[in-house]
């Protein structure tokens, strides 16, 4: 064996130098903790004051009606109670693996949890972890049901209400929701049965569109 | 003629480089530099694009354009055809990789052609006729497109590129690959000896 | 730094067309460079009299992974954006043999059936013919086989993933195999080595 690097072949330097690179791979760390960003606190007050990182329930309905696929809507409360009962089309993605990898930083991203609580905190980790895109579903499930599912008309409405209603009947049974006409605007809604889903529209959230086949080869 | 062949000893253990007979211009290049600029180009390709590269998706994307062309309401219906051909804004040659196959044939003219390895030939043994490897290549080939798309890639997009990225359904494809031509290549030795 | 530039928007769909094409060029290139616009060279691979085929493709394999590995470390690449084929481990190993059988049989795979085209050689051609055929034939036989195309999904992951080991520690051993596999292959090639006699 020549022992004088000098007189090693260049197939020999090669072997050298990726042998090298890869060594020190199992010293590195992970790649996927590469990337920062820099957390402006006073861009991210700014956008919480404008509120431009809500999206409504009735909007939210409208996108999944009309089927708009270019966002990701996730759900971020335990896996039982997804199973339970989730927005169609949401994927079950839990608060402390949100930076695990399953999204990427080039989309868009809507949260929700029961409230408001997680997904303001989902909210903050995407955004300090260089997420652009990130909004929050306003008044989480909570509104979901109240506005989509149960919408519900008061007795002696004005006309423009009652105009308005009409759609969010037409919405609500989409969803399999039932339309309210009157009744007490107090809690009632705990007696109403949630829909149940035939097949959970995004199951278990295994990253990677299938959607969006272009990328394969 | 004999082809020459030259052997290199157990000291230069990583090296061996083929000498060919003088109907070739220039000899090819040694694999472990090829293979570095290839992986350059791979690695470019994820830094530029986020993705790999790949060939049989280009085919596939001709396929469903032609089927699409002749028979609209029919490939409309077949799921697999209707991934290709998208929501119809786009015309589906209009894709990557169409455009980077047809890149890699542009990019293997220039090669061979400063080579000078450019020659309309057929590549066979001399034991069977040009027909018999006719029948070959194109058994060969409609076997090949069943299984790339199968296995949702060929050589270029899941062994390359699933490879470097550690896939492991493209690093099972890639055993799975060599596993099966092994098994087969003794029975079709005849093609070439 | 904002890479994988594509994913962040810095230029368009049209444009990455033509960066595809400029792309292709390099892998078509490089494919001729190595010889693979030979069947015959491919072929011998699996006669184990030239193991090109290995060493081409295990050097860019790990030329491309321990880049993007230390591009990424180095906070240059977004590793979590490049797009990685989902596993659905059955059909990809039974496409896979179907895949070698193919290769062997006719000689090329797609890419180099491309470039094998592209130099002049008529039997590429007819292979791209049977490739397209077999595509077809797929697609027509679709509505039949889509569930087994379908089955045993395991979603992206990785081989770090899947054993539970570090993304560094399988970069290493992969390339102390390719380099074992490098040396191991000149001492094969020697010992099949043949004594061809070309008329």
């Amino acid at each position: 064996m020549k022992l004088s690097i000098s007189n090693w072949t260049i197939n020999q330097k090669l072997a050298l130098v990726v042998g090298v690179l890869g060594f020190l791979a199992v010293f590195a760390g992970s790649p996927y903790k590469g990337f920062t960003s820099t957390v402006d606190s006073q861009e991210l007050a700014a956008i919480v004051e404008k509120e431009v990182d809500h999206v409504s329930p009735e909007e939210l309905a409208g996108w999944i009606i009309s089927g708009k696929s270019d966002y990701r809507l996730v759900d971020l409360r335990k896996e039982a109670e997804f199973s339970e009962y989730h927005i169609p089309t949401a994927e079950s993605i839990a608060l402390p693996s949100i930076n695990d990898g399953y999204l990427n930083r080039g989309e868009k991203i809507v949260l929700y949890s029961d409230g408001g609580i997680h997904s303001a905190q989902a909210w903050f980790l995407l955004k300090a972890n260089g997420y652009k895109g990130v909004y929050i579903l306003r008044g989480g499930l909570e509104e979901w049901k109240d506005k989509v599912l149960f919408p519900r008309l008061a007795e002696n409405a004005p006309p423009a209400e009652v105009a308005a209603f009409e759609k969010a009947k037409l919405v609500s049974t989409f969803f399999g929701g039932s339309p309210q006409v009157g009744g007490a605007a107090a809690s009632s809604t705990p007696a109403m049965a949630l829909p149940k889903l035939e097949a959970p529209a995004g199951g278990p959230v295994k990253a990677g569109a299938a959607k969006k086949k272009k990328e394969g080869c | 003629m004999s082809s020459t062949e030259k052997t290199l000893t157990l000291d230069d253990a990583a090296v061996h480089k083929r000498t060919h007979t003088a109907r070739e211009a220039q000899p090819y290049w040694n694999p472990y530099v090829a293979g570095l600029g290839l992986g350059l180009v791979l690695l470019s390709s994820f830094v530029i694009m986020g993705r790999g590269l790949g060939a049989s998706g280009a085919f596939s994307s001709l396929v469903a354009a032609t089927v699409n062309t002749v028979a609209p309401s029919h490939a409309a219906s077949n799921t697999f055809y209707a991934e290709y051909l998208g929501d119809g804004t786009k015309n589906p040659l209009k894709d990557w990789l169409v455009f980077e196959v047809l890149g890699a044939i542009a990019g293997g003219f220039i090669s061979g052609l400063l080579a000078g390895r450019f020659k309309k030939t057929v590549e066979k043994g001399p034991r069977i006729s040009v027909g018999t490897r006719f029948v070959f290549a194109f058994s060969g080939g409609i076997i090949m497109g069943f299984g790339a798309k199968l296995a949702r890639g060929c050589t270029s997009g899941q062994a390359l590129t699933g490879g470097a990225l550690l896939g492991l359904g493209s690093w099972a494809f890639m055993l799975a690959v060599f596993a099966g031509a092994y098994a087969v290549a003794y029975f079709v030795r005849r093609q070439w000896t | 730094m904002n890479a994988p530039f594509f994913k962040f928007g810095l230029f368009g769909d049209d444009v990455s067309l033509i960066v595809a094409f400029v792309i292709g060029i390099g892998f078509g290139f490089f494919l001729e460079r190595a010889g693979f616009g030979s069947a015959r060279k491919l072929c011998a691979q699996f006669y184990l009299t030239d193991l090109a085929v290995f060493k081409v493709m295990f050097t860019a394999i790990i030329t491309a992974m321990v880049g993007l590995f230390w591009l990424s470390w180095a906070g240059f690449v977004d590793l979590s954006l490049v797009y990685i084929t989902p596993t659905y481990i059955v059909p990809q190993v039974v496409g896979g043999l179907i895949l070698g059988v193919g290769f062997v049989v006719g000689g090329y795979c797609p890419g180099t059936s491309c470039v094998a085209a592209a130099t002049g050689k008529l039997d590429a051609f007819v292979y791209l013919g049977g490739i397209i055929v077999g595509i077809f034939v797929f697609g027509e036989l679709f509505p039949i086989l889509s569930s087994f195309y379908e089955s045993t999904p395991m979603g992206v992951v990785t081989i770090p993933q899947y054993f539970g080991i570090s993304y560094g520690l399988v970069v290493f051993l992969v390339v102390l195999m390719a380099i074992g596999g490098f040396a191991g292959g000149a001492w094969v090639e020697k010992k099949f080595a043949p004594k061809v006699k070309e008329s």
